[in-house]
């Protein structure tokens, strides 16, 4: 037998390959996010140059004056950075939601909006637009779509566990495409309903996904929820490796199956429904990012799931950058965006790997 | 006789079982998916440093079983004990310690074999701990225990049935567990890497672990358990050594199946043979079975004998002399034929029993075997044959050691009759009907 008297012995970091290959990947991608952050606070309407934008970061920091114009301070402290954070947590709540979905439901298909999140979203924020609520508070409309998405999650966890015990993630994941399709009905009957003109265009308009209403109020929201639903599903990266390579070995190497699950579809959810309330639907991010890492680290979550919340934030702020840049003064919608150059991209990627890529 | 010795044996074993006590014992244990009982009842108990082999026909719960024991599903009556403790009040991380599992088939994943063989580390780390070098080392020797440590970087996905099978030996052997809990371990195996499955199995007991495995093959399972419970839907029918369960009449109750369970040449453990099935061979309807009557001697008509009643035929044979290696086997076919003593000549009398069974047959076969002046009559009752089909040496020569009278009789024979191939027996007897 291998009984080993060495098991209290703590292993040396560097001997752990998952180790190595996480401090790699974020070292790329932590780079490629601090060009990305620099040209999106230089680029816009108001013209800044990145020197301009850097000394402005460091008077907003509290180190020395900027030489940058009381205008250009302004767009930068007040619209600009509360974008770029408002991008980077939405965008790694999908990342992250995503990687976990995936895992979860052992399934290459799965998305953040599979379990009825973004459907749910989408109509919250629709009845928000019609009733007029929308328009008395600016916290209205994600709180709203916060609900929908929140109840559209229940819906379709009751269902999935009355069709199919509380094993069974296959009839979870029916439930959930056939939810979102029936809310997608109701909330495209209630836009074609709307009289209002105005009204119409600006559900269209949230449908499409952006952050333009990227405020600091949004982002002391979204932040927190984020890193905190982050730390949960991080905390349970070995759980969830476990479950994929089968529920009976995860069961029988300690994980408790049942609680694991509900906990990692909570947080999953919550980060879903917290990145849809305040950017709309924004697709593909939590698709895309995760398959993209995977391909290149390998599917261990504990790697995975850091890289896949960096991954996001990086791919949704440089989306929003190209949305408010293209056709500037016109901005394009960010999930037009993502599913432009989201879509290809991920064929490519299908194409270029495809013995590993269709499954996990 | 070795049967009754090995009885001895089996009978000290199951003992020992008694003495050492069960590490993991399921009382009763009742199951149901649905309307459906899988374990109506079911006991058994795990010991420390014996092999414990769970067999049965399909659907007769043996992996349900297996897995109530490894605490992974529930219960609806009965209970399931870990060194007297109820499993289910077992924390699930002490539990995975204590209770390795591995799983008949696994979900398709690109984790790469080192990775899920790791795994099997993780019930011994905290939940932030990362796997160290003494995690690897021991992942390192559960690889090369079940040479799997070529392959240690391909992804699960790319390697065969059998590759993935022994990773997942090597994972459950790295979880470092007193009881090892296996799910036909060998199925997917060529023989060598069955016998080093085994050999690891029989390894880990020596060092004081509990092994329980579900089988398939029963002759494996004989020659390798050393306590054996036998299911049928959901209940245990027989349990102890090998040779007090994989009986003939165990057998033939829960598979209908009719056996022979004799030593196996080499171990001496109870190896099987397939005879026919008791109700009817599924194959051959009774329409179509036909009274076959085999000539033959000294082996000569064994697999013929064999083959026909398996396909459902009534065979009867001739004058057989004690110790003729087909007189044995037409007794244990229960094969109606003449019996005489060893190397006699046939006598008038037994010549006269044996004209009425070529009468009786439909079809009379003619073995190619060797003819002298004692066997000379079996030869010449074939003349009385209603069909007569002979088998016929590769150069077409007579093996006649009676001075050219079986010559003679072959000569006439081939008159009568139909020159086959040993092959072809079977599908030109079945032209009869």
């Amino acid at each position: 037998m291998l009984r080993s008297s060495v098991r209290k012995h703590s292993g040396s970091l560097a001997a752990s390959p998952v180790i190595r290959r996480l401090f790699s990947g974020a070292a790329v991608i932590g780079l490629l996010l601090i060009i990305a952050s620099l040209i999106a606070l230089s680029t816009g309407p108001v013209a800044i140059t990145p020197t301009d934008t850097l000394s402005a970061l460091f008077e907003w920091a509290g180190f020395g004056d900027s030489s940058a114009s009381r205008t250009q301070q302004a767009v930068i402290e007040n619209i600009r950075i509360p974008r770029l954070l408002l991008a980077l947590g939405a965008g790694a709540g999908l990342g992250v939601a995503g990687a976990t979905m995936q895992g979860l439901f052992r399934n290459p298909l799965a998305d953040p909006g599979i379990i009825g999140v973004s459907a749910g979203g989408a109509l919250g924020a629709v009845i928000a637009i019609s009733t007029g609520f929308a328009t008395t508070s600016a916290l209205f409309l994600p709180a709203f779509a916060f609900v929908g998405a929140a109840g559209a999650t229940a819906l379709v966890f009751a269902v999935g566990i009355m069709a199919g015990g509380r094993s069974s993630m296959a009839s979870l994941l029916l439930a959930g495409v056939a939810i979102s399709s029936f809310l997608g009905a109701i909330t495209s009957a209630v836009i074609l309903l709307t009289s209002d003109l105005q009204a119409q265009r600006q559900m269209l308009f949230w449908l499409a996904g952006s952050l333009e209403g990227a405020r600091w109020e949004s982002v002391r929201i979204v932040l927190p929820i984020t890193l905190a639903g982050l730390a949960v599903v991080v905390a349970f990266a070995r759980d969830l490796n476990l479950l994929l390579i089968g529920e009976d070995e995860a069961r029988s190497l300690g994980v408790r199956v049942g609680a694991v699950r509900a906990l990692l579809l909570a947080a999953g959810a919550l980060l879903t429904g917290t990145a849809v309330a305040f950017i709309g639907t924004v697709a593909f991010v939590g698709l895309i990012v995760p398959h993209s890492i995977r391909l290149v680290i390998g599917p261990d979550h504990r790697a995975l799931l850091p890289l896949s919340a960096l991954g996001g934030g990086l791919f949704l702020l440089i989306a929003d950058t190209l949305a408010r840049n293209l056709a500037e003064p016109i901005e394009i919608r960010v999930g037009i965006i993502t599913a432009l150059f989201g879509a290809p991209f991920f064929l490519f990627l299908l194409i270029k790997n495809r013995s590993r890529a269709d499954s996990l | 006789m070795t049967v009754q010795d090995s009885t001895t044996t089996a009978a000290t074993a199951t003992a020992a079982t008694r003495r050492r006590g069960a590490l993991l014992e399921a009382k009763r244990a009742v199951v149901s998916y649905g309307e459906r009982c899988v374990l109506d009842g079911a006991s058994i108990g795990i010991a420390p440093g014996l092999i414990t082999g769970i067999v049965g026909p399909n659907g007769s719960g043996k992996t349900t079983l297996l897995r109530a024991l490894a605490g992974l599903i529930r219960l609806d009556n009965g209970s399931v004990c870990l060194d007297g403790r109820s499993l289910g009040d077992v924390r699930s991380k002490t539990r995975a310690r204590r209770i390795a599992y591995m799983p008949q088939s696994s979900a398709d994943h690109t984790f790469t074999a080192m990775e899920l063989v790791l795994m099997g580390r993780y019930p011994h780390l905290g939940r932030f701990r990362l796997e160290g070098r003494s995690d690897m080392a021991i992942t390192e020797a559960a690889m090369r225990r079940t040479g799997t440590l070529q392959f240690a970087g391909r992804r699960m996905q790319t390697l065969s049935g059998g590759e993935r099978q022994r990773v997942s030996l090597a994972r459950a052997l790295a979880q470092d567990a007193d009881v090892l809990l296996l799910d036909e371990p060998t199925t997917s195996l060529d023989m060598q890497h069955q016998l080093l499955t085994m050999a690891t199995a029989r390894e880990e007991a020596k060092g004081g672990a509990a092994v329980a495995m579900v089988m398939h093959d029963l002759s494996l399972a004989a020659q390798h358990c050393d306590v054996l419970y036998l299911l049928d839907a959901g209940r245990v029918v027989a349990s102890g050594g090998p040779w007090e369960v994989v009986t003939e009449a165990n057998l033939r109750k829960v598979f209908s199946v009719d056996v022979a369970v004799e030593p196996e040449t080499i171990s001496g453990r109870p190896s099987v043979s397939l005879i026919g099935v008791s109700n009817g061979t599924p194959g051959a309807s009774k329409s179509e079975a036909v009274r076959v009557h085999v000539i033959c001697g000294a082996g000569s008509g064994r697999d013929l004998m064999h083959r026909l009643r398996l396909a459902g035929h009534t065979v009867t044979s001739c004058v057989l002399g004690d110790g003729d290696a087909d007189r044995e086997t037409a007794l244990r076919l229960g094969i109606p034929h003449v019996a005489s003593p060893p190397f006699s000549t046939v006598t008038l009398e037994q010549d006269t029993a044996h004209r009425r069974l070529v009468r009786e047959a439909d079809v009379v076969v003619v073995c190619e075997m060797a003819v002298g002046p004692g066997n000379l009559r079996n030869l010449e009752a074939a003349a009385e044959a209603r069909r007569l089909l002979l088998i016929e040496r590769p150069d077409g020569s007579v093996w006649d050691f009676s001075n050219g009278a079986a010559t003679k009789v072959y000569a006439e024979l081939h008159h009568r009759g139909q020159t086959v191939s040993r092959d072809a027996v079977q599908s030109a007897v079945e032209t009869v009907s």
